[in-house]
């Protein structure tokens, strides 16, 4: 009986094997093209899809220095860095405070369904007055998107953090202030190394969505030189022109960083987004 | 233990202060080596090589003076969300367009009466100013740089190849269609999946058939646009017969790449696109001539406007420097350059070469008969340009007089203050016209 | 010495509390009330501005374009959230059952997810340009012999395909985690009373990760009534508008459109109808849960 249940599938196992096509066909179409010559192009499935009489970097070469990719990649990992340190320090403390006083005290739960609510606000409605207000604090770099960040991903992180809280007992709180602790040390000491998995759920769903947001540094530090990878695609379009070739290994290097990140830390990225969703 | 809490504290202290430090970037009037650091965003994206050789030159000839030249894609946008940031350049090198007369009834310019170039400057080019204004305003904000012409620029050698000759009247314009379609060649390419092309055509149509002015001649109940744009809609939807299938499908980036490759005889846009052209097929013969949209040959006039014209923003504390750059960029050398460069007519008094492109449009230039873009009183939110895409898109019968009703309808809504304005000013000022 | 302690988590609590909830009111609450401020005027962004009193909103609701672009956000998402969760389902229950590989083939069927919707748009935006009509003029299919993205029927489609193409991986990690917590024994005892296939699926599997659905249901409604980048990559709106979403309009008019007040007021109302949908949602599913 056992036996029999463990047999593989093989009908489902190949048609997943096929469907996995409609994920790599783009991408195999976007390489292709990126290693091509403008002169092997023909707008056609042959022009496109066929392989590059020669592999040469040259496209990749030319894309980097009309994009700044350099600078654009800087500017990404800085952004990204930032914020999902800062998330998850500031964040994981904010729900210690809230967390641990919601339950005897109405104003905590008032400012967590305040904080939390936030969710529903997106940003295309908040952008208009932001760009405003940002501008006249002097807010309108990469300071001002990290902050913004921040502040648009604290509720999903407060909700995350105060959930996952709930599963850590008082007991060790008590018995630490029994030796004296205080409570902002055994917060570092204690909670904090504790709530771990929550950080890495955390820290993946932060990074993915600031790493490909366009929006935000969109409007906040467009028209200033500063770009972010997937900004530096849409700052650069014209200059693409018709040259596809070029302008698809300017994609391709946007994707990469992000693509080898996966690849290392696949389990930790798929394992975080389902307990992001899931929580 | 202990090491953990300062790890953290460290880290959180590092990160404030690289952030601290991040947003100390910033601008400032000087820059390290003391010289002063004049800002410039100029929007067009096919000058983009042109003024970065500018900016050399200046740079290498001018030792107190720092230009920057910056020149964004979508620079409308870039420009607009600066203006609501608050944070100024010192000189903006935009078109006469309705953005200018928004600018300018913003109070965002300064007055350059002052500047001793203007009076290098064609009054005609000047005068284009003059009339964007929502309400006449002493004092003079922008100096025309250069003018465009727009119309339909051919393949020499295909139309030299066939021995056909230069349409002067609509009738003559569509033989000469039918003709180059029977030759198996594709009359015309259109770009209209970015929809600012679409009025290409329009504007060129529009000012042979409609009055210049019938923008405020609606905005004081004179006329409708139903009545005056009947004929320009009519024709504009015509050509679709002699362009590729589905046009919507391509961009101007396309449009320009299959002119120059030779798979259409003509294009209808202006001399801003040549650039372009050239950058795919830089040996093309091109020439071009004024659309002949009026079956009589007297009414065709040239379309014409101010393509690029600079500002000098109001809160810029560095006039003699912004003049500086002024004068350098007026220089007929460097006017020279850019017209080699960008095949444009320059609207500085003076014997300049004319790009050969223009050659068929020379005789209306010099005798002035011409006539400035109608889209350029249109209020950008309008979005003309869609409303065009849209009607060229509508199949069904009354699709004219949905767009001519849509036209008029719209046209009160988005001008709405405008017209306020306008008739305020008439209150208070009863002998002006 | 207890009470000493008790007084120090609380300033503790409240010194870390206060901070962030200003940094949160002066970044998310302040804009908020600042556009609905804004939505009483006639702004441009830039220099003055007058006093129109309800004039933006009265506006709202006779403005075909803004009209138009809450119906194709609307469509947009409907289609987007029912594709991409079918699929994603369907997905789900294969990568879940006893195949070679099963990492390996999750991993790859995420990836859609981290890549940047920017991107992705400009990729696809060449395919749906250039590789389908040619595909389709080979095959001599009529409707795919021309540009999708150039038809006003057709452009929608094409972003609902990208839209759901990124949004897929989520779902399916989010369904097979779900899939997970069905204990082996339902099925066996499913096995003994003779249920099999479809059936086994609806009387015992669905029921069991309803919760699931309700979490991808609410979030990927949300996520794609913001639609934004992948319009911003492959039509810009067009053709002829038709593919202008909420957020895509109260960008462009809203900032280089010089609509700056009227776009505050779309905003405005955009947020109380996000408001609406999501609570709506979560009340709808909150009661199949529990009949279920």
């Amino acid at each position: 009986m056992k036996a029999k249940n463990e047999r593989t599938n093989w009908p489902v196992t190949i048609l997943l094997i096929a469907g996995c096509i409609t994920v790599f066909f783009p991408l195999y179409m976007a390489i292709m093209i990126a290693f091509k010559k403008p002169s092997e192009m023909t707008n056609d499935i042959a022009g496109a899809l066929s392989l590059p009489s020669s592999w040469s970097f040259e496209n990749f070469a030319e894309a980097m220095r009309v994009t700044d990719f350099c600078h654009s990649l800087g500017n990404s990992l800085l952004i990204t860095i930032i914020t999902v340190v800062l998330a998850i320090l500031l964040h994981s403390v904010l729900a210690y405070a809230i967390g641990r006083s919601m339950a005897n005290s109405k104003g905590y739960k008032f400012i967590y369904y305040y904080i939390v609510s936030g969710m529903f606000v997106p940003f295309a409605i908040l952008m208009m007055p932001l760009v405003k207000q940002t501008a006249q604090m002097g807010l309108d770099n990469r300071a001002g998107v990290i902050i913004l960040y921040l502040v648009f991903y604290m509720p999903i992180n407060l909700l995350l953090y105060t959930g996952y809280l709930k599963n850590i007992p008082m007991a060790l709180e008590e018995a630490a202030y029994v030796d004296g602790a205080t409570t902002w040390y055994m917060f570092w000491h204690i909670i904090f190394p504790m709530m771990k998995p929550m950080h890495a759920t955390v820290a993946v769903l932060t990074a993915l969505a600031v790493w490909n947001d366009v929006m935000t540094p969109l409007v906040i530090m467009g028209g200033t030189e500063m770009n972010t990878l997937p900004l530096a695609q849409l700052n650069f379009q014209t200059q693409f022109g018709t040259n596809y070739n070029l302008a698809f290994a300017s994609y391709l290097l946007a994707l990469l960083p992000i693509l080898i990140f996966y690849v290392i830390c696949q389990k930790q990225i798929i394992n975080g987004v389902a307990t992001g969703a899931v929580k | 233990m202990k090491k953990k809490v300062k790890a953290a504290v460290s880290l959180l202290c590092l990160c404030m202060t690289l952030a601290g430090a991040l947003s100390g970037c910033g601008k400032s009037g000087t820059d390290a080596s003391g010289k002063i650091v004049v800002e410039m965003i100029q929007y067009k994206p096919e000058a983009v090589a042109i003024f970065d050789a500018l900016e050399e030159k200046f740079n290498a000839t001018h030792d107190d003076i720092l230009l920057k030249i910056d020149s964004p894609n979508d620079a409308m946008t870039i420009l607009k969300t600066k203006f609501i940031r608050e944070d100024y350049p010192d000189i903006i090198g935009i078109g006469g367009d309705i953005n200018f007369s928004n600018f300018l009834d913003a109070d965002l310019f300064m007055d350059i009466s002052d500047y001793e170039g203007l009076a290098d400057i064609k009054e005609s080019y000047l005068d284009i100013n003059k009339n964007l204004e929502f309400v006449p305003k002493e004092g003079v904000y922008a100096v025309p740089y250069m003018a465009n012409a727009a119309g339909i620029l051919y393949n020499k050698d295909i139309f030299d190849e066939h021995g056909w000759t230069i349409p002067t009247t609509w009738d003559e314009f569509i033989v000469l269609c039918e003709e180059i379609q029977a030759a198996g060649i594709q009359p015309l390419y259109l770009g209209y999946k970015d929809t600012w092309t679409c009025l290409a055509p329009w504007n060129a149509i529009a000012v042979d058939l409609a009055p210049a002015d019938v923008c405020s001649q609606v905005n004081r109940g004179d006329t409708t646009f139903a009545e005056e744009y009947r004929e320009v809609a009519e024709k504009v939807k015509v050509l679709l017969d002699y362009a590729e299938p589905n046009p919507v499908a391509y961009s101007y980036n396309d449009a320009c790449t299959a002119f120059a490759r030779g798979q259409s005889a003509m294009y209808t846009i202006g001399s801003y696109a040549v650039p372009q052209i050239k950058s795919v097929n830089p040996d093309m013969n091109i020439d071009s001539f004024v659309f002949p949209a009026s079956n009589n040959p007297e009414e065709n006039l040239l379309n014409s406007g101010n393509d690029l014209e600079f500002m000098v923003m109001k809160n810029s504390d560095k006039k003699e420097a912004v003049y500086e750059v002024l004068d350098f960029l007026y220089e007929d050398e460097n006017i020279q350059m850019y017209l080699d460069d960008q095949g444009a007519v320059p609207c500085k008094k003076g014997d300049f070469e004319l790009p050969a492109i223009l050659t068929g449009m020379k005789d209306y230039i010099i005798e002035g008969r011409s006539a400035d873009y109608q889209d350029h009183y249109y209020p950008s939110e309008m979005s003309v340009d869609a409303m065009i895409q849209t009607y060229l898109l509508d199949d069904s019968e009354n699709a004219l007089d949905t767009f001519l009703n849509k036209f008029d309808t719209d046209w009160k809504r988005y001008n709405r203050d405008v017209i306020t304005k306008v008739q305020k000013y008439m209150d208070e000022h009863p002998d002006a016209e | 010495m207890k009470e000493k302690k008790v007084n120090d988590k609380k300033r503790t609590f409240l010194l870390i509390t206060i901070p962030m909830v200003a940094l949160f009111f002066l970044f998310n609450t302040l804009p908020l009330i600042r556009g609905f401020i804004y939505s009483f005027t006639n702004f441009r962004g830039y220099g003055e501005y007058d006093w129109v009193g309800l004039r933006n909103y009265i506006d709202l609701f006779t403005d075909a374009r803004v009209g138009k672009s809450y119906l194709f956000t609307v469509k947009y998402a409907l289609a987007c959230t029912i594709l991409s969760n079918v699929i994603s389902l369907i997905l789900a229950l294969g990568l879940n059952s006893r195949i070679k590989g099963k990492s390996i083939l999750r991993g790859i069927y995420f990836i859609p997810n981290v890549l940047g919707s920017l991107v992705v748009g400009y990729i696809f935006g060449f395919f749906f340009t250039y590789i389908l009509p040619a595909v389709g003029q080979k095959l001599g299919i009529g409707f795919l012999s021309s540009s999708m993205l150039a038809g006003t029927g057709t452009a929608w489609i094409a972003i609902v395909i990208v839209g759901a193409w990124q949004a897929i991986a989520t779902n399916t990690i989010i369904f097979i985690s779900g899939l997970q917590t069905v204990p082996e024994d339902v099925y066996e005892a499913g096995a003994i009373d003779g249920a099999t296939g479809w059936q086994r699926f609806w009387k015992l599997t669905f029921p069991l990760i309803i919760p699931f659905f309700t979490i991808n249901m609410v979030l990927s409604m949300k996520n794609f009534l913001m639609v934004f980048d992948q319009i911003m990559a492959l039509t810009k709106g067009g053709p002829s508008q038709s593919t202008e979403s909420i957020s895509y309009l109260i960008y462009q008019n809203g900032m280089s459109g010089g609509q700056f007040g009227f776009q505050s007021a779309n905003a405005f109302v955009f947020f109380v109808v996000i408001v609406a949908i999501s609570v709506a949602q979560m009340r709808f599913m909150n009661k199949k849960e529990e009949q279920l």
